[in-house]
Formats: C-alpha cells, structure tokens, sequence
C-alpha cells in the first residue's frame, strides 16, 4: 500500500513539475548565447537565415545564436510583444519598419546611434532606410535592406500576344494609360492582365506618391488621403477590374489556392504588380520573368521599406548582439539575400559597379533588372515606415475593401480613412 | 472504531489533493491567475513594452465610446444567433435519426462528427475553395440550377452568414454526440407507455423526448453560447475580420487591440466585456431552466 502512494505520490509531483513547463538548459560558460526571433515569410528566405546562422557561429566560435521562427504579420508582433510581457525578449530580433517607431518609444531597443563610425558609416546607408532607421536623431535598428514594389510580367504570356516588354528602364517607364491598355490587350477568357493593384498593403503608395499625392502631413500626424490625387489613384485600380475588366476580384486568385505568384507562373495572370521580394521565388521557379517599374502616374518612383534588425534594451550581451547585427547587415548575410533575389541592399556602396558584380545574378536578377537599380536605390522611402500607429494598415484595407468590393462611395471612403487614421494617430500618441 | 474511520476518512481526502494537485495548480496557473489579471489589466493602460499604469475606468469609458467595440458585439450576435439555433436543432435531428435502427448508423456517426476533430486550419482553406465565387464547389452547385450565388466571404453582406454555416457544420457532430448519450438515457418504458396510451411518434417526440433531453439541450445551449460568442479561429483564417469590419467579431478586435494596437488593457476590458455578455445570458438560462424545471 505504502509503495503504492509513494508511486503515485511521485507521479503526481512529476505531472506538476512537467505541467508547469520546468525544463533544464545546459550552457558552456566560454559560449554567450544569443538568442534571435524573426519571422518565415519563405522557406528560401529561412533557409537564408538559418545559413546565415551558421556563417556566423563559423566566424565567432565563441557565440552561439539560438533561433527562433516565427509567423509573419501581426503574428509576429503577438509573439515579440508576449515576450516583452514575460520579460524574455529576444537578444537579438526582427522589427517590422511600420511597428519600429512604437517599439522603440518604449524603451524596448537599445539605442545604437554611437555605433556607427567611420568603419560603419551611417552615411552610407541610402536615404529611405536611414529615413526609417532615424527617430529623432536616435537609432535604435539597423534597416535589414530595402524592399519595393515592381512589376513582374510572364514573357511566355507576352510573347504568345505578340505584345513588345515594357521597358524596365525608369527613364522609359510606362504610363499608368499605357499599362492598362496593355493589360487589356493581355486579358482573354483565361486570362487575368494584371493582379495585385487591389491588395493595396504594398503598392499603393508608391503610386499615390507617383501621382503627386501624400499620405501623412510633415510630421505624421495627421492623415492626408482626402485628396484628388490618391481620389485618382483608387479611382484607376477600381478601373482596372470593373472598367477594363483587365484584373480579377480583390482575393480571389488567393483563394483558389494559388498564391499570385503561383498564377504569374502558370500564366493565368500576365502581369503581377508585387514586391521586389517576390523575385527569390519567381526565379527559382524557373519560369520566363520580366521585370519592369511600377506604371507612372506623373512621377516616376518606387517606395522602399523594409524590417529592421534590432537588440533588445534588456540583453545581457550588448557587445555580441552588436556583432551578430552588423554581420546581419554584411554580405555574407545580406549579401546572400540580396544575391538570391529576396532583398535588395540598402547601402550605397553595395550600388557601385564593383559591389554590384559580386552581388549581382543574371539568373536570378536577369537582364533587365540591371536598369532599375538607381530605382531601388533612390526609392521613396514608405509613409507605412513612419506612421506612428499601426492601425493605419488595418484601416486602410478596411476602407479600400468596402470601396472596392462593396461600392461604398469614394468620398465617403477617403473621409473615413483620414479620420479613422487621424483618431488612431491620436491614440497612438496619448499611448 | 469512529475514530479510525475519520481518520480514515481524513487520510482519503489528503490522497485526494495529492492526486488532485498537477490539475488545480493547473488551473491556478493557467486560469484563475489570468482571469484575475486580466480584471486588474483591464483598469491599465499596458502596451507590454513598458510597466502598466493604473487608469481606473478610462478603458471602459473608451469602450462605451468605440464604434467598433457596438459593430463586433453585433458581429458576435448574429453569428451566435445563427450558429446556435440552427445548429442545436439540425445536432438534435441528426442524433434522433441516428438513434434508429438504422444501416451503417456507426459510420453515420463518426462521419457527422469527423469535423470537429479536424483542424480548423484545414476546414478554413476546405471551405475558402467551397465558397470561392469563381471555381468554388458552392457557387458551382448552384449554377446547375440557374442560380448565380453571390460572393460568401467577399461580400460584406455574406461573410458573416459564411462563417456562421461553417460554424455550424464544425459543431454538429459533436453537439450530436452529446445529445445521442441524452437519448440513450431515457427509458423505453416511458416510449412503451405512451404508445399504450395511443401517443404517435410527434406526440412522444413532444412530451417525452423534449422534456427528458431538458439538461442536455440546456447544457449544449449554454456551451454553443460560449464558443460562438468566442470564436476567433475562423475568422482570422478565412477573413481576417473583413471585408471592411463585415465579419470581424469581438475575440478578434480583441486580439487586434492587444498584439498589433499595443493597448492590452483595452483589450483586457473587451473581454470583460465579453464575460458579462456569457455570464448575463448564462443567468438567464439557469433562472429560465429552473423555473421550466418548476412548471414541469
């Protein structure tokens, strides 16, 4: 009886233990840990990451980075801020540009401003990721690369209509009349000319940019979409599907069960109007891809953004963490990305001739991608990066979802998005 | 002699917590410790980033005051409105049918109730391909009769009843199960009786079966209650609230506020907010069971 209690009295305490999740870690005392958190938006870009890792720990045999994936979006954020909660943030970690300037306001990041230096000069970082990495003078991230929307068009598509590319030079970049006419001339029974304008997340503002419009004031305080020129540029997009019948339903290519990418590919869409990031998976698909700029509305440009890497205010290796982000920001890591077709680089002199030999892959970047680099470079940088709530995104697909799917008015839609935008600006500064 | 039985009795209850103890340190822990919390939080202001700092009531007033908390408590009614009813009354159908004596009845069973053992994950991009307007299964059935269907989870006037016939149908089969063991409860005497007396099956159906499944249905009511008002998982699969706020409900507003808004404490009065509603309605339904339980 008495060995049947201790038995079960042992199992009992051997459920609490276990259910109340203990575990034992074991560390060399010579080796810091560091821990990481990103996100899997492919598995090319974790593969990436995970190679990265490893380059690293080869280079610093005395660091070992412990990785953890995560999902992207506001996932991502869920889980980086249960972890600020739990006090067991990151060392190091991912920040989405449009949550930086919020994380950073409270403290959670550790400044790096006097890290730079004339080995790691700040200067050399192109002008829409330092924009995203200042906050008031203060840096409290590393801008991973820049990212910006293009146009990636099926030659095969193309070729089978017997219409001529588009260039992907920006000195001769095509119109916003002359890319729809063109979608119409794509667009048969099967199909779709264009994708993508409706999932406005991305795009948009690199065409309300184009067509003279803004999003924010100066200082990002208030909101300022009630205008003719982004009137114009949602006006067009809706145009595009309902008017030209040149484009699908907002979503619905994504619900058949084929990403957008995936339709691009099989030729079910000629053109795909996504981000730079796009081209690591569009090339390794093999497929016959084009590229060319966003269409012109009047400007011609493109809007850069892209996540940051940071170190949490609270990790114990400072002088590791910083190591670990300044290889992030190297070519060996970077670099491998930007060679891939993921990422393009954010520093200036990864755009010089030299640099863009090492980097640059006629495989996977082609001919004509070779024409749009001062494009990338000189992107504007992307009003999301800067606005100071992240409602706004949510705003924003709300109220284009309501004009585009379900003919809610276009006034009353830009009023809603300016004082719906407004009011979360305002919560976000009272936070 | 009493004396060693108290002590017996003593020595089983402490055996009792001993046992008892991995689950109520579980349930310390993992629920009544945030439920408490999330009470306090619902008083701060807390982004998870920085200490909380005491508001008092300023998150409920912000509430009262927030279009958006009014259209997602509408959101979750209607879809409670839809899901319940409906699908407690197709769970009895199913689980009287397969009661019979009927072919195959076992593998009608686990059939009916297969869905709510399968992922939600997997039912969301199943049902995503059923209710697609161009190639899905749906619209497809319906254009054999000439009928042009509309756009389910496109459409801002759809999208919630969408939800709701997926609800229901991940939900049928269990709520049949537990009505089935209802069913197998009751006596046939009371059946044999009746039908001595000259009851046809309407009739039986009525006043025996009815009434005797009073603390099962009773029991289902108030658990389809909780999840639907709850729900959360297909929503953020299938719609991610939209389109516009069309089928954003009040878990997912919530979970909005608290991991992409940075306002935890807000989020923490919605589900406050959220208690009261399932708590009133599950007064009501106890007080509403007692005085049934009185009249009959």
């Amino acid at each position: 009886m008495k060995k049947k209690r201790l038995v079960a009295m042992s199992m009992a305490s051997l459920m609490a233990v276990t259910s109340m999740g203990f575990g034992i870690t074991a560390k060399a005392d010579d080796v810091v840990e560091l821990t990481f958190m990103g996100w899997e938006a492919s598995p090319l870009e974790t593969q990436a990451v995970e190679d990265g890792i490893k380059a690293f720990e080869e280079q610093y045999p005395n660091i070992k980075v412990t990785y953890t994936p995560g999902l992207a979006g506001s996932e991502y954020n869920a889980k980086l801020l249960s972890s600020a909660a739990a006090k067991a943030l990151p060392d190091v970690m991912f920040v989405a540009a449009e949550s930086y300037r919020q994380i950073a306001s409270k403290n959670a990041l550790m400044e790096l401003t006097d890290k730079f230096d004339e080995n790691y000069p700040l200067d050399d970082f192109i002008a829409s990721s330092r924009q995203i990495m200042e906050i008031d003078g203060h840096i409290y991230g590393i801008s991973s690369c820049t990212v910006s929307p293009i146009v990636y068009y099926n030659k095969d598509v193309f070729d089978a209509a017997g219409i001529a590319y588009p260039s992907s030079d920006p000195a001769e970049c095509w119109t916003m009349e002359e890319f729809r006419e063109i979608a119409k001339q794509l667009t048969t029974e099967d199909i779709y000319g264009v994708y993508g304008l409706e999932t406005v997340a991305d795009t948009l503002n690199a065409q309300i940019l184009s067509n003279g419009g803004t999003r924010y004031n100066e200082d990002y305080t208030q909101s300022t979409m009630n205008t003719p020129e982004v009137k114009e540029v949602l006006e067009t997009i809706k145009a595009v599907r309902v008017e030209d019948g040149s484009a699908p339903d907002a979503s619905t290519l994504d619900a058949v069960g084929m990403s957008a990418k995936q339709m691009l590919q099989t030729g079910k869409v000629a053109m795909l109007v996504d981000g730079s990031w796009s081209l690591q998976e569009l090339a390794a698909s093999g497929m016959n891809i084009g590229m060319a700029p966003m269409p012109s509305y009047g400007e011609v440009l493109t809007t850069g953004q892209a996540h940051l890497h940071a170190i949490s205010a609270t990790t114990e290796h400072p002088d590791e963490a910083w190591e670990f982000l300044k290889f992030l920001s190297g070519m060996d890591y970077q670099g491998a990305l930007v060679k891939s077709g993921l990422w393009m680089p954010n520093r200036y002199s990864m755009y010089e001739e030299d640099a863009v030999n090492e980097w640059y892959d006629e495989n996977v970047h082609g001919d004509s991608y070779r024409s749009m680099l001062d494009y990338f470079r000189d992107a504007a940088v992307d009003p999301t990066a800067l606005q100071p709530s992240a409602q706004a995104r949510d705003i924003i697909a709300e109220e284009t979802d309501m004009y585009f799917k379900m003919d809610q008015d276009i006034d009353v839609t830009l009023q809603n998005l300016d004082s719906r935008i407004d009011a979360a600006i305002a919560d976000a500064l009272q936070q | 002699m009493r004396t060693k039985k108290v002590r017996k009795l003593n020595d089983d209850t402490r055996w009792a917590w001993v046992m008892l103890l991995p689950n109520v340190i579980g349930f310390v822990m993992f629920m009544l410790v945030p439920v408490v919390a999330t009470f306090v939080l619902s008083f701060m202001k807390y982004d998870m980033l920085t200490p909380p700092k005491f508001i008092g009531f300023q998150n409920y007033i912000d509430m009262a005051k927030d279009p958006i908390v009014w259209e997602v408590t509408k959101n979750t009614l209607i879809y409670t409105v839809l899901t319940v009813p409906i699908g407690m009354c197709l769970s009895l159908l199913l689980a009287v049918m397969l009661d019979q004596n009927i072919g195959f009845r076992r593998f009608y069973r686990a059939a009916f109730f297969l869905p709510a053992i399968t992922s939600m994950v997997v039912v969301a991009i199943v049902w995503q391909w059923i209710y697609n307007p161009d190639y899905g299964l749906l619209n497809y059935f319906l254009s054999i009769f000439g009928i042009e269907g509309p756009k389910w989870l496109l459409d801002t006037r759809t999208s919630l009843v969408s939800l709701a016939i997926v609800g229901i149908w991940k939900n049928v089969g269990y709520n049949m199960i537990i009505f089935l063991s209802g069913l197998q409860g009751i006596s046939n005497s009371y059946y044999e009786a009746a039908e001595l007396d000259g009851a046809n099956k309407l009739k039986q159906f009525r006043y025996i079966t009815i009434p005797m499944l009073k603390p099962t249905t009773f029991f289902i009511f108030i658990m389809s209650v909780i999840s639907s008002f709850q729900v959360f998982d297909q929503v953020m699969l299938m719609t991610k609230g939209g389109p516009g706020r069309s089928s954003s409900v009040l878990v997912h507003y919530l979970y909005q506020n608290a991991f992409q808004y940075f306002k935890l404490g807000y989020a923490c009065a919605i589900a406050y907010l959220l208690f009261f509603i399932i708590m009133a309605i599950t007064i009501f339904n106890m007080r509403m069971e007692k005085n049934m339980r009185e009249i009959y």
